[in-house]
């Protein structure tokens, strides 16, 4: 089923007298259950897409729709809570001023989900689901490394029970064995929870290996797209080919795959 | 004979909550020309290491430094600060992590050239400035050389700017030039272009690279030697080939498999943390 | 708390800072105590005994009727302070409020109050009181009301400066992604965020307060006789130099102690509430 679907979106910003499209004409479809890759490099529009399903930004014009139904910036809070966020950068994601704890339970005592009394223990349980200690509740977020952090801005996203998560870059700022472990909470977690995901990354690797379907972007418009595997076996786009051609890879074997894409140009 | 010979170097900071240690006693060792690698995740020391070896770290009054530093023989603890200073931009140079945020906003990219120029060169005029300039500048493949010299870092893109940096870390050919996670701030086709730019430009000059990064795939496609460092300590160096296809230490296995694979391998279950990255250090000798 | 003292401890002008306010609010809260003459405060004469210089009895002499120049500082700075405190606790509110609300809307919002800012900011402070002052009866009351008025602007554009760019910080993206209200956001996220340089800004703005006051006073538009009054005193006592020097320079010293002594206490707490952060 069809979770989420833009039609012909594009966003025009006004800069500086004139006008920058950000966005341009943009379409696809978001399946329950999946997970959608949005691929680009800086400037390729994926930020503003995502900004417009978490209903930051207006479209300047096309639809997107959410079960069917338009999904507006401005949206009623049943609908919001729906759609929820994780971001990339750790740090700023959180209040400095404000206990990890209070800051999952936002979400709770936005939607008044659960009994007052049993917050605090949903918020542990919360923490705990993403491999945390509960007791990390009443410390601030300055106590924390990065993963951590970047665990309670799950937890936080999840707690509120959503059934699309837009995750922009969630691992880009953790170190590689942080990145392993997160990537596989992720993963598992949209098993458990039944959760739909879109990806924005510039990662191609971490791409290869979570997403089912991806959507690689340039300069605002969609070059190519499709499922994943057959996406990185045999790419149709330049573009396409070039960004694979281009990640540092580790193994003989991605090197083999990668000199069958042919020489990087241009 | 080593360029820069780094001995059993232990590094603290003393601070408001007692002292802590970063550096538990590390040596490694850069030839003349060679590329040389220091891997390893945040909090491992790999930073600091590098801004040591620029002598830069030794002003802090907390920070309590002992081993030994040699760069071209010579003990740095025996350098004074206008010693260590004046080897600095000439002898040993450095480009950053964010190129754009690393050069100054408010000048010109031939005002900062020049800067940097005058440092080997006190008497160079404003002609001789440009003219070495606009020649580094096309090194680097830049095509309009006189419109990125006359701009300020913010209207260039972060690969241009990084190019410039790169353009100015040599341009006073250097014996050894420092590069502090360079390209991660890049889009990853910049990058990728970027990494070639510099390994043919170091090449060329013969400069030895000091290349700190954690990501490995960028360390397997530069450099000739790696050390790999978990916190403060190295477990693991040798050449670059025998690295990569045989990791021997519980920590540099976990580096390598956490890397996720473009061939989509999946997603491997490795602990954060785990004992046997404490084990001792494996070195795997030269090349054969 | 403790980390923040600790910090300011350590380092000799801010704890020199905290020494100093201590005095002057203890003095300020336990006058009747500490004062020689605890009566001296109200309308009491003594002409044989006025005009004298310090000595044994009077240990920074006594003014023009009579009455112990010690006492009367320690009196007076009983007015200074609660000046000080009511009129930052009425304006930093407003301020706060002001720069809150125009720092997160943004668009007209934004426009209207801050230009309303301006044009309060505009004035000269000075110039604002005594207007006020010419057209109202010179009490403490109004005194307070006119320093109010001219300090509230002040919190507002800190305010207004640091709640602009925590509203692109990723928490309040965050908040408003999972919905939480506008009062929440501003109130429960942000406001935290701005504590630091509107608590610093508060103790260092007791001592300018405090001049403030003693200006309006010194021009006989403040606090009357018989209240003693930091201003007034040095007032009252400027004709009478270099002769008799103690009716100026006690309650001018005494003005000097508590102004120095906020800013450096001031100064301390905004370097211990950075290194916190």
């Amino acid at each position: 089923m069809t979770l989420l679907a833009l039609k012909n979106v594009t966003k025009t910003f006004r800069v500086n007298q004139r006008e920058v499209q950000a966005v341009r004409n943009v379409s696809f479809d978001v399946r329950e259950g999946e997970c959608l890759a949005i691929v680009g490099e800086s400037g390729s529009g994926k930020t503003t897409l995502a900004n417009m399903i978490l209903g930051l930004l207006g479209a300047t014009t096309g639809e997107i729709h959410f079960r069917d139904a338009p999904l507006p910036a401005r949206r009623p809070p049943e609908l919001r809570r729906q759609i929820q966020f994780v971001q990339q950068n750790p740090l700023s994601a959180l209040n400095a001023k404000r206990t990890v704890g209070s800051s999952v339970r936002l979400g709770l005592d936005t939607y008044r989900i659960g009994e007052r009394a049993a917050r605090k223990a949903a918020v542990e349980a919360a923490l705990e689901a993403v491999g945390l200690e509960p007791e990390l509740a009443r410390r601030p977020p300055g106590a924390l490394s990065g993963g951590q952090r970047q665990r309670v801005g799950i937890a936080r996203a999840l707690a509120v029970e959503p059934s699309l998560v837009v995750l922009d870059e969630p691992t880009s700022a953790l170190d590689v064995l942080v990145q392993a472990r997160v990537l596989r909470l992720l993963n598992e977690l949209r098993a458990a929870k039944k959760l739909t995901y879109v990806f924005i990354t510039h990662d191609l690797a971490v791409v290869r290996n979570i997403a089912d379907r991806c959507v690689v972007l340039k300069e605002g418009q969609i070059v190519e797209m499709g499922e994943t595997a057959a996406l990185f076996d045999d790419p149709q786009h330049n573009y396409t080919r070039n960004l694979i051609r281009a990640v540092p890879v580790v193994d003989q074997t991605e090197v083999e795959l990668r000199n069958k894409l042919g020489k990087f140009n241009d | 004979m080593s360029l820069l010979s780094i001995h059993d170097l232990s590094l603290s900071f003393r601070g408001v909550h007692g002292t802590t240690e970063v550096l538990h006693g590390i040596s490694l060792d850069i030839a003349p020309g060679e590329k040389v690698a220091l891997v390893g995740e945040s909090g491992s020391g790999k930073s600091v290491t590098a801004r040591i070896v620029l002598g830069l770290l030794q002003e802090l009054p907390s920070a309590r430094i002992q081993g030994e530093v040699r760069f071209e023989g010579q003990d740095m603890s025996g350098l004074s600060r206008k010693q260590l200073a004046a080897n600095r931009g000439t002898e040993i140079s450095m480009i950053f992590q964010d190129p754009t945020s690393s050069l100054n906003p408010t000048f010109i990219i031939e005002r900062q050239f020049a800067e940097v120029i005058r440092r080997r060169n006190p008497s160079a005029t404003r002609e001789d400035c440009i003219r070495i300039a606009a020649q580094a500048l096309a090194d680097t493949a830049i095509p309009d050389v006189e419109r990125v010299l006359a701009s300020y870092p913010f209207q260039l893109s972060g690969g241009m700017n990084q190019r410039v940096m790169i353009a100015m870390a040599l341009v006073n050919k250097p014996k050894l030039l420092i590069a502090d996670e360079p390209g991660t701030a890049l889009d990853v086709t910049v990058q990728a272009q970027t990494l070639q730019l510099m390994r043919q430009l170091t090449d060329d000059h013969q400069a030895a690279v000091f290349f700190i990064s954690h990501n490995l795939g960028v360390v397997r496609e530069f450099a000739d030697r790696v050390y790999v460092i978990y916190r403060g300590r190295i477990v693991e160096d040798g050449p670059t080939e025998a690295i990569f296809a045989d990791p021997r230490h519980a920590y540099t296995r976990a580096l390598m498999n956490a890397v996720p694979r473009i061939t989509g391998t999946g997603l491997p279950d490795i602990p954060e943390r785990s004992d046997s990255f404490e084990a001792p250090q494996i070195s795997h000798g030269s090349a054969s | 708390m403790i980390g923040v003292l600790r910090i300011i401890v350590r380092n000799p002008m801010s704890l020199l800072g905290l020494i100093l306010v201590g005095l002057v609010v203890l003095s300020a809260l336990l006058a009747p105590w500490l004062a020689p003459y605890p009566d001296h405060n109200g309308a009491v004469v003594d002409f044989l005994n006025n005009n004298r210089a310090p000595s044994w009895n009077n240990l920074m002499g006594t003014d023009l009727v009579g009455r112990d120049i010690l006492s009367r500082i320690l009196y007076g700075y009983q007015i200074s302070l609660v000046l000080g405190v009511i009129v930052l606790a009425i304006a930093t509110p407003i301020g706060t409020v002001f720069g809150l609300i125009a720092g997160y809307r943004g668009g007209w919002i934004e426009v209207v109050l801050m230009r309303i800012v301006d044009i309060f900011l505009s004035i000269p402070p000075l110039v604002l009181a005594i207007a006020m002052m010419g057209v109202l009866e010179p009490t403490l009351t109004n005194a307070m009301l006119a320093v109010t008025l001219m300090w509230w602007p002040w919190y507002a554009r800190l305010v207004y400066s640091i709640a602009r760019g925590e509203r692109e910080e990723g928490y309040v993206v965050a908040a408003e992604v999972i919905g939480a209200s506008t009062w929440h956001i501003i109130f429960r996220e942000i406001l935290p965020n701005c504590l630091p340089a509107i608590v610093t800004k508060m103790t260092l703005d007791m001592g300018f307060v405090i001049i403030i006051a003693s200006s309006l006073s010194f021009l006989g538009l403040g606090v009357q006789p018989p209240t003693p009054d930091l201003g007034s005193m040095v007032a009252e006592g400027a004709r009478y130099l270099p002769d008799s020097w103690w009716l100026t320079v006690f309650p001018g010293l005494s003005i000097l102690v508590a102004v120095f002594g906020f800013n450096l206490l001031g100064d301390g707490l905004r370097e211990a509430l950075e290194v916190k952060s």
